[in-house]
């Protein structure tokens, strides 16, 4: 089985992306073989109100039988934003989502915010998993009018330690995975999985070495990044890096745990 | 996206969730439905498929990334690989003959190691215009066949004139450091930090206008570049390649270079992301011939016109 943690439907607004409807996602799926992906909608990054975005997503994956089984709703919260404790209970108890995923340098707060906190802490309450992006696109390249800024790995240990038995993926690690030994250490004891879309993911097998095998899980990044690369780290591990118990779990084991699926 | 927001449909679609369609039901017992229809795929199969030359890497100055390079390079297929040792320095009278030449001998050394798997690229710094021709005497009469240049002088500087018309001599190819970047940190005055001779998408026009006989190649499109604007920049001078090697392996990019470009001027490399630099060109919807060409044959057929190809 295979199961991408880090999937994107939606609109990009700085450049056009393909790919970005559940209808063209699924047709790559069924190309590379993944099963299920965990799917967000890109849209609730630039909406003021993300539930827009929720609804929208919502209503896309029901709009075709096909798509139930193969993807799983990740929900955009903006803590400061007004009426998010209300959206947060719709999408859980209505939209059927699996997790969150926060937006705090293009929503305008901190993560350890209270309001953050609050919102991770009802999270964890109510099941959910906490998917934080180290970043979305490359600032190099980016528009004028996107974010200049990219948070490294150790920036999103605050709010792993405020809420230390929620449960997180990080996703899209571009940045920082050379971590001091005391933060290395921090992530092995902790409920996270790394999805293996980053570029930081420069030597699968060496950083397996360091975090364990059960802190990985493959993911695209898709649209924004190719659909290939996240997967190719994972299927050029020699056996001699990785046994097939162990590539079990980078496809779809750790991913399954986190999801609790 | 398509899909907008329908009040009418959303609160459809939610009744029918409650009343069992609704995902989280659907995947709560994974081992307990019938496995989904696609079948598998194998990914390493696809990837040993073509051939491969990496158009654009390095070998640092201690040479100690030589074994883990050569390591990469028999996981992903990578036949041979096309090294270089730039220097990058911020002043660029600081990248003397001396240490030019200091860098060429390890490009040297490391050919030595693997005479199999390295294509040797040589470097100068045209500030030091005499010196530079001699050492490109130098390194071809040791068997390095391109030249590899960096930011001390842009490639359409005057300076570069006799090194450029060397090149068309050799019918070799000129691989430039290239920039190009819009925001904080790109070309534009408003915003520019960038160093001021660094060359951009504009420069190369210039320089593949002045000399149509000779072979720029715009280094890494997935290395942090706007590379939309790069190849709608480039687009019609035929005598500029890119190298699609860098950390960036933005989604549609290599769909959007052969749209460009076309399949005869895009060459893959890595710049040390090898799994980016093959995977990029694996997601793109470009066919298999059109892959082989990336991978291989138009870098082999740069090659061949200075008769250095691989069989």
């Amino acid at each position: 089985m295979l199961i991408d943690i880090n999937a994107n439907i939606g609109h990009w607004p700085f450049r056009q992306t393909v790919y970005n409807t559940c209808e063209a996602l699924l047709e790559r799926m069924d190309q590379s073989g993944t099963d299920i992906s965990v799917v967000s909608n890109m849209n609730g990054i630039f909406y003021k109100d993300t539930q827009a975005s929720n609804e929208e997503l919502h209503s896309e994956i029901n709009s075709d039988t096909r798509f139930h089984d193969r993807f799983l709703p990740f929900a955009i919260i903006n803590p400061i934003y007004g009426g998010w404790k209300r959206d947060l209970d719709i999408c859980t108890e209505e939209l059927g989502i699996k997790g969150i995923r926060l937006y705090p340098k293009y929503h305008d707060y901190e993560l350890t915010d209270p309001a953050c906190i609050e919102l991770v802490t009802m999270a964890r309450d109510r099941g959910l998993v906490i998917a934080l992006t180290l970043r979305m696109d490359d600032s190099r390249s980016r528009s004028w009018m996107d974010l200049d800024y990219e948070w490294k790995l150790e920036d999103v240990i605050p709010i792993i330690k405020a809420v230390p038995d929620a449960r997180y993926m990080v996703l899209n690690i571009a940045n920082g995975i050379d971590l001091k030994d005391e933060d290395t250490a921090f992530f092995r004891n902790s409920n996270v999985v790394f999805d293996t879309s980053g570029r930081n993911i420069y030597n699968l097998s060496e950083l397996i070495g360091k975090f364990g095998p059960a802190m990985f899980a493959f993911g695209t990044h898709s649209p924004l990044l190719d659909d290939v690369t996240g997967l190719l780290r994972i299927e050029s591990l020699r056996d001699s890096e990785a046994d097939a118990d162990t590539k079990a779990l980078l496809r779809s084991g750790n991913a399954r745990r986190i999801l609790g699926i | 996206m398509p899909v907008k927001i329908n009040r009418r449909r959303f609160f459809r679609n939610t009744a029918l969730s409650t009343a069992g369609i609704m995902m989280g039901s659907k995947l709560a017992d994974l081992s307990a439905r019938p496995a989904p229809a696609p079948a598998a795929h194998d990914l390493m199969k696809e990837v040993m498929k073509y051939r491969k030359i990496d158009a654009h890497e390095h070998v640092w100055e201690d040479g100690s990334n030589i074994d883990a390079q050569i390591d990469f390079a028999d996981r992903l297929g990578i036949d041979k690989l096309a090294i270089s040792r730039p220097l990058t320095q911020t002043t660029p009278k600081d990248a003397t003959p001396e240490a030019y030449k200091k860098a060429n001998d390890t490009i040297l050394n490391a050919m030595k190691r693997h005479p199999d798997r390295y294509i040797g690229m040589m470097y100068v710094n045209p500030l030091y215009g005499k010196e530079s021709l001699e050492e490109i005497d130098r390194c071809i009469d040791l068997g390095m066949v391109g030249l590899k240049v960096y930011y001390q002088v842009k490639i359409n500087s005057p300076l570069f004139y006799p090194i450029i018309e060397k090149f068309i001599d050799l019918k070799m190819i000129i691989l430039m450091h290239a920039h190009c970047g819009l925001g904080v940190g790109g070309q534009r005055t408003k915003y520019g930090n960038i160093q001021p001779n660094a060359s951009i998408p504009e420069d190369f026009v210039e320089a593949a206008q002045r000399y149509p006989e000779a072979m720029l190649q715009y280094a890494h499109t997935g290395g942090g570049g706007d590379w939309e604007y790069a190849c709608k920049t480039m687009k019609d001078y035929p005598n500029i390649y890119v190298d699609t090697s860098g950390s960036n392996n933005a989604g549609h990019m290599i769909d959007y270079v052969l749209k460009y470009l076309g399949e005869d001027r895009m060459l893959f490399g890595t710049d040390g992301s090898y799994y980016q630099g093959v995977g990029t060109i694996l997601a793109s919807n470009m066919n298999e011939a059109q892959k082989r060409k990336i991978f291989f044959e138009n870098y082999n057929n740069i090659l061949k016109k200075s008769g250095n190809h691989v069989d």
